[in-house]
């Protein structure tokens, strides 16, 4: 039983990182109806703001800057740069092909997500970069039971948990959130209430790309290392999440994050590691066969 | 130039520049006629004869070295046909199809190396690499076909992830839940490593008139003439009712439908024919180089072919030939930019998507549908102007047009 509650806690915690970006993919796929392959690289990029800036403040020996000031600045640069990467992205390779055959912008965003990890590859670092974790954070555990948790562990959870529900807030509750579901309902629709779409969709970038940004961090913080190969395997695994929630759907992606990483923990721990990776894509492909809107998304019609 | 085409009559000036008027569904008619094709091919097989006689009477050497790089390109260019039959004639978007290449290498070492300890010979070697690749086409295909467009790109990228995961993996027996499938010794992929000695195809080393044959130059040849098998069962199909189907299918799933046209069926065949000839040309690949690799379903290759048969256009056969050589040759002779090769791809096949959607000899729109306007007087003014852009052909050339490119000749006019 302790094993079990243990490699559910790791699940949760594994599983909040895969909804804060599932959350990008599927912002972007309500809006647009557009597979953003590079948002998984966003994430990537935004790990490495991170880690640049926490290098840069940790290693000037500025003693005198608390961690928590450091973490502080992290986010900062690695949303906004997240953010700003993200609609640079929308701008310069998805919005001349808004109206195109659907096959343009998925090959484009391909080309993205290519070239992203290898300008981070080229340009940045082609081995791994440590995050000063032990300067910023405390390294300690918490213990409940038999069952134990990093305190970075914690924060990753209770962040992701966090900004899921000011998003929530956001979209459903605010005047630009119901601009934004207009948007996505019928973007010609949302034109003619007087709704720029264009400013919608460029915000939408912002946000979903800043949660990505800010997945980063967390990832820095909890696993003190990051390359620029992460973003493939995370965004792949994060867009499942946001398949299997319902795509286009907020709190489906939220569900779908979190199952998916109690899924991988589990199956993992009780079947085989070896085959971790292989029962997330079967049960992907199990979703998308018995109930493709996803778990909580609404079943949509053929548009041919 | 000698194989002008027929149609071209007068003057040579005059020829090239009804040419390069003709624009691309007219470069495309011109480059798939036989007159063009079968000395492209020819040319192209005596190349390498060139370059052993420049070693043979020069300082120059590297002939060995270049017929490599041919072979290579040849293999491109096959694999770039190959997704050009399910990109883009039947629009289908196969993010798992490198993951086929794989299937068809590894089919084939393990029955034609000592892993298992089985030597096969070709025929039958052939007929497993077929047959294991068509199982794995039928096994993504049957469900995911059924699936809307996106989800097929979801789907196989998924696929190829499982692939790479199983290769890499089953290089010890599975363990499921505490149980071990299978005795303790079993290696069938040999993990990271990849599978080595494999043994190339029984194929003669001289032959007369032509006398030693190396290696390479063999397998060169051997591409080549899978190539120009695939190319002429293209066009030909192209001209048959599948081919009208999948054209049809393409350009507007509803109105195919609507005609009685069995669209999954169709969809599946482009699929697992796309995906068997991508298992022969991996087939091939391992005899080449006596290996089967786990980089063989490497994302970054699927992506490297995509270009090739996006920058020469998708639904064009000349173009993915073009596409490949373009993004084949140019690595090996500008080897101090090598660290930037997928960084050039990317830029490449972001900068085709959003300023050339349509490739060079594509005749596959992916171009922005002008949106429909708030007014009636902008939308005939659009129209007005799609009928003043329309090239000015008569009946029984529209028809041919049709027929030999599969381009619909009408401008697509879709909301």
């Amino acid at each position: 039983m302790g094993y079990f509650l243990q490699q559910l806690v790791n699940g949760l915690e594994l599983g909040s990182l895969y909804a804060l970006v599932a959350l990008g993919y599927t912002l972007i796929y309500g809006i647009l109806e557009l597979l953003n392959f590079a948002h998984g690289d966003v994430f990537m990029v935004g790990a490495f703001l991170a880690a640049g800036a926490a290098a840069a403040l940790v290693h000037n020996e500025i003693a005198a800057i608390p961690g928590g000031f450091v973490v502080v600045l992290m986010l900062l640069v690695a949303m906004g740069g997240a953010g700003v990467l993200g609609v640079a992205i929308e701008r310069v390779a998805y919005r001349p092909l808004r109206n195109a055959n659907r096959l343009a912008p998925l090959i484009t965003a391909i080309g993205v997500s290519l070239f992203l990890e290898n300008a981070v590859f080229v340009w940045v670092s082609p081995a791994p970069v440590l995050v000063p974790t032990n300067a910023l954070v405390s390294q300690g555990v918490i213990q409940a039971g038999s069952v134990a948790t990093p305190l970075t562990g914690l924060v990753l959870f209770a962040g992701a948990l966090a900004l899921m529900i000011a998003l929530d807030l956001f979209v459903f509750r605010t005047r630009f959130g119901s601009a934004m579901r207009a948007t996505a309902q019928d973007r010609e629709a949302a034109t003619f209430m007087g709704i720029d779409v264009d400013r919608v969709i460029m915000v939408t970038f912002f946000i979903a790309s800043a949660l990505a940004g800010l997945g980063g961090v967390l990832f820095g913080l909890r696993y003190a290392s990051v390359d620029f190969f992460m973003g493939y395997g995370l965004g792949i695994k994060a867009f499942t999440a946001a398949v299997i929630g319902g795509i286009g759907n907020i709190r489906g992606a939220m569900v779908g994050g979190l199952l998916l990483g109690v899924l991988e923990s589990l199956s993992g721990g009780f079947i085989s590691t070896q085959f971790q990776d292989t029962f997330v894509f079967l049960a992907l492909i199990a979703v998308l066969l018995l109930r493709p809107q996803g778990l909580l998304g609404q079943p949509v019609t053929d548009r041919a | 130039m000698s194989g002008q085409p027929a149609v071209f009559d007068g003057e040579p000036g005059h020829a090239l520049k009804r040419f390069w008027e003709s624009g691309p569904s007219g470069w495309n008619r011109t480059l798939t006629r036989p007159v063009v094709l079968v000395p492209f091919f020819v040319g192209a097989a005596i190349v390498p004869l060139i370059l052993q006689y420049l070693e043979d009477n020069s300082s120059w050497i590297g002939a060995q070295y270049w017929t490599l790089i041919l072979a290579t390109c040849a293999m491109y260019a096959c694999l770039a046909v190959a997704l050009n039959l399910v990109v883009g004639y039947a629009g289908l978007l196969n993010l798992g199809f490198i993951a086929f290449f794989g299937i068809g290498s590894y089919a084939y070492a393990l029955v034609a190396s000592d892993q298992i300890h089985l030597h096969f010979p070709l025929w039958a070697a052939l007929l497993v690499v077929i047959v294991v690749t068509l199982a794995f086409a039928l096994l993504v295909g049957v469900p995911a076909l059924r699936l809307r467009g996106d989800y097929l790109a979801i789907v196989t990228l998924a696929f190829g992830l499982i692939m790479t995961n199983l290769i890499l993996d089953l290089d010890r027996p599975p363990v499921l839940a505490g149980h071990q499938f299978g005795p303790d010794g079993l290696n069938i992929t040999n993990g990271t490593n990849g599978l080595h000695n494999v043994a190339p195809f029984s194929l003669p080393t001289s032959l007369p008139l032509l006398g030693d044959i190396p290696h390479y130059r063999m397998y060169y040849w051997v591409f080549l003439g899978f190539l120009a098998l695939s190319i002429f069962c293209m066009l030909r199909w192209r001209n048959t009712r599948t081919g009208r189907a999948w054209v049809a299918i393409r350009e507007d799933e509803l109105a195919a439908r609507a005609m009685g046209v069995n669209i999954f069926k169709y969809r599946l065949l482009a699929f697992c024919t796309s995906a068997v000839m991508a298992g022969i040309v991996g087939m091939i690949d391992a005899a080449l180089v006596f290996n089967a690799y786990p980089e063989n379903f490497a994302v970054q290759q699927t992506v490297q072919v995509f270009v090739m048969a996006i920058l020469g256009g998708l639904g064009s056969l000349p173009g993915a030939i073009i596409g490949s050589i373009a993004f084949t040759i140019p690595p090996y002779v500008l080897q101090q930019f090598v660290f930037y090769k997928y960084l050039i791809i990317s830029v490449v096949l972001i900068a085709v998507m959003v300023f050339r959607p349509e490739g060079l000899l594509g005749t596959v729109s992916l171009r922005p549908r002008k949106a429909l306007g708030g007014t009636i007087e902008l939308l005939t003014a659009e129209s007005a102007e799609e009928v003043a852009e329309m090239p000015a052909v008569s009946g029984a050339d529209a028809a041919e047009i049709e027929a030999v490119t599969g381009e619909i000749v009408t401008p697509e006019q879709k909301a």
